[in-house]
């Protein structure tokens, strides 16, 4: 399979912070949610894969080019919106459609109507009149009418209302039956990310330190409920992420679950009480927290 | 490394960049025709109130270039939007030193002609021609410098320092002018002279301005990334 985007030993430094050896490949035709609190690197990994910024060192290809050289021929199959983002205040949207169609040959127009009326946009409008919600659902029609092979999204749905996050989303899920397009989408909101992706990576202070596919992620995690007293060197296995006394029972959140754990904890006097699923939430709350290790 | 310009791109930003602000520059060539009448009408009142007022125009026209295509796209984080269409960074320099360049030029050349109309088609003395070239030409000079910092500063503060005392000392320039008895001497009379000083303050603006536009696509040309 053809990747859609490819990084290897990226770097990137900046004053108060440095993007770090990061690997990272996304196959054609997939979707990869990016996890990170503000400051992790997000933003930054998508400058490099639009080309906007340049890498102090490793490499950048995206959609077979090398970046940031060819990023002319990259940026026409890319359609990259970021939440810094802005469309021209005193225009209205039909003027900014008028410059996509003239710049993007494969700009589709019953496409552009229909995202128009779902997002419920007034194309005649000034865009200074537009809500948030609005902008960013504007933002996003321009983007997706162009029908790019690949789609970077940088925080997509942050400030949106419910509704107006539920738009975001169900179009960006409708891009995504057509398996020929690629999205990376950055959020901080792990149900979005939870809810569209196929593959997820959690990147934290300018590293990766999580990279797999939604349902490893899912699978692999549980939070056990025990009872008993936990021995002091339990923490030092590796499938444990975390152990913590929660009054009289034990919260032990695995890493790497496996079938025989509950009989070789109860074999050093745990009883496991409850083995629950976790959210990805609490999974990517769980690695920064534990340094880092998923 | 050699680019290569995405003309069709240039083209359309530059236009985009037209289309932004034509309705504000229509107003500046307005109020600059206003100053013209002013100046036509050679009575001394006439006179200081119209000069006053074209150099308030060209002043605030030079700003509202560059303070609109450049510092508030920075502003209002509209650049990202232009960084993310299929342009590299020499394509938008070029876009924005084209785009910059016509959004002032056309209501400098306008008014420029307008002004020498005036001068050789009312009773204002003919001599007065060599001055107002060398006024409009330190109006480009202090252009062409701000422009050039607005393009490699993203400070807004040092972007203002720049514009602001670069068109403020139009003021000294007119008093040292005023100290030239080749230059102002012959600004009551009615023969046109480019005496050798005259000559060597245009050469001087032109050359600066030239160099300064010249030192912006110098420093842009092998720029691979915008960050």
């Amino acid at each position: 399979m053809t990747a859609a985007f490819a990084v290897s030993g990226l770097c990137k430094r900046y004053p108060q912070f440095e993007l770090k050896d990061l690997n990272l490949s996304l196959p054609e035709g997939t979707v990869m949610g990016l996890v990170g609190v503000n400051g992790a690197g997000k933003t930054t990994l998508l400058r490099l894969l639009t080309g906007i910024a340049a890498p102090d060192a490793g490499q950048v290809e995206v959609l077979g080019r090398r970046l940031p050289e060819a990023q002319v021929a990259a940026k026409r199959d890319i359609g990259f919106a970021s939440e810094d983002m802005r469309l021209y205040r005193s225009q209205s949207l039909d003027w900014h459609m008028q410059l996509m169609r003239q710049i993007y040959p494969a700009w589709d127009e019953s496409y552009a109507q229909h995202l128009i009326q779902r997002f419920d946009l007034n194309p005649a409008q000034a865009l200074a009149g537009f809500s948030h919600g609005q902008r960013v659902k504007a933002l996003l029609m321009l983007c997706l009418a162009r029908r790019p092979r690949l789609l970077l999204l940088d925080e997509p749905t942050t400030g949106l209302d419910p509704v107006a996050r539920m738009e975001v989303l169900e179009s960006l899920a409708d891009v995504l039956r057509d398996d020929q397009r690629s999205v990376l989408f950055s959020s901080h909101n792990t149900h979005d990310v939870e809810q569209l992706a196929d593959s997820i990576a959690f990147l934290h202070r300018g590293q990766l330190i999580a990279h797999a596919d939604k349902e490893s992620f899912l699978d692999n995690w549980r939070r056990l409920l025990c009872l008993g007293q936990a021995p002091g060197n339990l923490k030092a296995w590796p499938e444990l992420a975390q152990v913590r006394a929660a009054g009289s029972q034990i919260e032990i959140k695995v890493r790497a679950w496996r079938e025989d754990l509950p009989q070789r904890l109860d074999a050093i006097g745990l009883s496991v009480q409850r083995a629950d699923p976790m959210t990805l939430e609490d999974i990517f709350v769980t690695t920064v927290r534990a340094g880092g290790v998923a | 490394m050699s680019q290569e310009l995405n003309m069709p791109l240039i083209r359309l930003l530059v236009v985009k960049d037209w289309q932004l602000f034509q309705k504000q520059l229509a107003a500046l060539v307005l109020a600059g025709i206003v100053a013209l009448a002013l100046l036509g009408l050679a009575k001394p009142w006439s006179f200081y109130l119209g000069s006053l007022l074209l150099i308030v125009v060209l002043v605030a026209a030079a700003c509202f270039a560059i303070g609109t295509s450049l510092l508030t796209e920075r502003k209002e984080q509209t650049l990202a939007f232009v960084m993310s269409l299929p342009v590299s960074p020499l394509d938008m320099t070029v876009s924005k030193l084209a785009g910059n360049l016509i959004t002032f030029g056309v209501p400098f050349l306008v008014l420029l002609l307008g002004t020498l109309l005036v001068i050789l088609g009312t009773p204002l003395p003919d001599g007065l021609l060599t001055m107002a070239i060398l006024l409009f030409g330190h109006v480009l000079l202090a252009y062409c410098l701000s422009l050039t910092v607005a393009m490699q500063v993203e400070s807004e503060g040092w972007n203002l320092f720049v514009m602001i005392t670069s068109m403020v000392l139009i003021n000294p320039f007119i008093m040292l002018l005023g100290q030239i008895d080749s230059i102002r001497e012959p600004a009551r009379g009615n023969d046109i002279v480019w005496s050798t000083p005259a000559l060597a303050i245009l050469a001087a603006q032109i050359l600066l301005s030239l160099a300064a536009l010249g030192y912006i696509l110098w420093r842009h040309r092998r720029r691979a990334a915008f960050y």
